[in-house]
């Protein structure tokens, strides 16, 4: 998977107090904690299945708060990004 | 049982269903149990889950109507939504945990992702569909039409017919009284359901439910173990009645017992000072005079035709899948911020219709025997004929008999064959008539 991301800090090494909690349903499987490698503290997104992990930073978090109703239906189509066929691998 | 084929018109019927008997080939033909699915399951209103099962934006749980799989799930806004649980790609149910929280569903099979509301969002590889204009028309099949009662959801696939409260017709005072017994008015059903699977045909459970003849003989046992005064309000000596209450619902009215013997909270076998919390929040709720009334008449024991039978403490879900198969999902009733009382409640539930419940076993035992019976070659029928000489009209119109008479079963029965008599045509079905008398029926 060329484009997962390295993890920034083996979960075993975050900070105290920074548990990961795993969030699972029959759908997906996602480990959270909170990275404090930068400048400023951010949520680590690890996808449980295939090890994908993404960040959210807090202004990104407060903006999911006040997402309307539907305004994720685009990025829940499989097609928007994860699976279409120009970025299908060998 | 010599097979049948559908009856086409109400002579033909008449082979079939009398007042007072029924032909044992209506448990057993696979024709027939074809044909209720579609004039009954499949038209008239279903119950399928309660509001509670789903309390937060998302939540959903995975119910049936009969044999077909349903998604009950709440949007963001709130909404409730029954949803086929079949993908409209190639069919995969899209759903398979029994509850969960998501906005959307993924499809196991090749990813079709669909919102809680039943919209498509999209599937992997979308060029491979050349464009997704077709997206619109591949939403998830939805049940026509949906409504709830005191919390209780229920779906019709028909597009037209009476609205739910004119089908509950007499049987929405069952659901006023359950209600009425929790301080909030709210129910909680989270306890979880158990299913019991039994190798008879649904309409023995449907009449068995109300019948207030077996009891004695079948319940023998855990009425004794459990040193329990039920047999006896189903004795010969009981002042309790069995009502029609029209619709195809019926009841086992113990009230009449229970103001006799007049002990608070004898209906749910103990005494109102073991359990203070629940009465001291009743008392306020509905001051202490009602309080004490809703204490002594206890919760209702209805059958709400086809699959609903509140059980005083319980309630029971039947889902028929063949002819000689069928479901009970069952539950223990919870009343909302009544931790003391539901301990008893979900106590008492698993001692009747637990794995090593004595209760539901016995009946299971007898539908199965049932069905094992009905297929003899001789006789044909089945008699319904208890009490018909001392039917009678209660104070609102309904007809009533003695605990044990089988008035419940000749009116179910009247019911299915006005039901089934009206053939599969545009799934317009007459509201049930509901007597007027004194107008205290809803
Ligand atoms: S069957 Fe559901 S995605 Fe193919
Ligand atoms: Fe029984």
């Amino acid at each position: 998977m060329s484009e997962r991301r390295e993890r920034s800090l083996p979960l075993g090494e975050a900070a105290a107090g920074d548990t990961p909690v795993e969030l699972v349903s029959e759908f997906a499987a996602v480990s959270l904690v909170v990275d404090r490698d930068g400048n400023g503290p951010r949520l680590r997104i690890e996808d449980l299945k295939t090890g994908q992990v993404g960040f959210l930073d807090p202004l990104e978090l407060e903006t999911l708060a006040w997402l309307p109703e539907g305004a994720l239906h685009r990025f829940l189509d499989p097609s928007f990004h994860r699976w279409r066929e120009e970025r299908e691998r060998g | 049982m010599t097979p049948t084929t559908v009856p086409a018109d109400s002579a033909a019927w008449d082979a079939l269903i009398e007042p007072d008997r029924v032909h044992g080939s209506l448990y057993t033909d696979p024709a027939i149990f074809d044909a209720e699915m579609e004039r009954i399951w499949y038209r008239t209103w279903v119950y399928v889950g309660h509001e509670s099962e789903v309390p937060q934006p998302n939540d959903y749980v995975v119910k049936s109507i009969g044999p077909q799989p349903i998604i009950m799930s709440r949007d963001k806004q709130g909404e409730i939504h029954l949803l086929l649980n079949r993908c409209t790609h190639r069919a995969n149910l899209v759903c398979d945990a029994a509850k969960g929280n998501s906005s959307a569903f993924r499809c196991p099979y090749h990813g079709w992702t669909f919102s809680n509301t039943g919209k498509l969002l999209g599937y992997p590889f979308n060029s491979g569909y050349g464009g997704t204009e077709e997206k619109r028309n591949l939403g998830l099949g939805r049940v026509a039409r949906v409504a709830s009662y005191q919390g209780f959801v229920f779906g019709s696939f028909a597009e037209e017919g009476p609205t739910l409260e004119e089908h509950l017709g007499g049987a929405t005072d069952a659901f006023d009284r359950l209600v009425e017994l929790s301080p909030t008015g709210k129910l909680d059903i989270s306890a979880g359901w158990l299913q019991h699977e039994a190798k008879a045909n649904w309409k023995m459970l449907v009449e068995n439910e109300t019948d207030g003849y077996h009891p004695q003989f079948v319940h023998a046992s855990i009425f004794s173990v459990a040193k329990s005064g039920i047999g006896d309000l189903y004795g010969e000596k009981s002042t309790a009645v069995s009502r029609d209450l029209g619709g195809g619902h019926t009841e086992n009215d113990l009230r009449p017992e229970f103001r006799r013997i007049d002990e608070p909270m004898g209906w749910f076998g103990t005494t109102a000072d073991r359990l203070p919390e629940y009465v001291e929040h009743l008392q306020a709720a509905r001051g202490p005079e009602r309080a004490r009334e809703i204490m002594i008449d206890g919760a209702p024991h209805v059958m709400v035709y086809p699959n609903l039978f509140i059980a005083e403490i319980q309630l029971f879900v039947i889902q028929p899948l063949a002819v000689d198969r069928t479901v009970q999902h069952v539950t223990a009733i919870q009343y909302e911020g009544e931790p003391q009382l539901n301990r008893r409640m979900l106590q008492q539930t698993i001692g009747s219709v637990g794995p090593a419940g004595l209760l539901l076993a016995d009946d299971t035992e007898m539908y199965e025997r049932n069905q094992r019976g009905v297929h003899a070659r001789t006789p044909e029928w089945l008699v319904l004929k208890r009490g018909t000489h001392r039917e009678r009209r209660d104070g609102d119109g309904f007809t009533i008999g003695d605990a044990t008479d089988e008035v419940p079963q000749r009116a179910i029965w009247r019911h299915y064959r006005e039901l089934m008599e009206a053939g599969d045509g545009d799934g317009a079905v007459a509201p049930p008539a509901v007597p007027t008398a004194n107008g205290s029926v809803r």
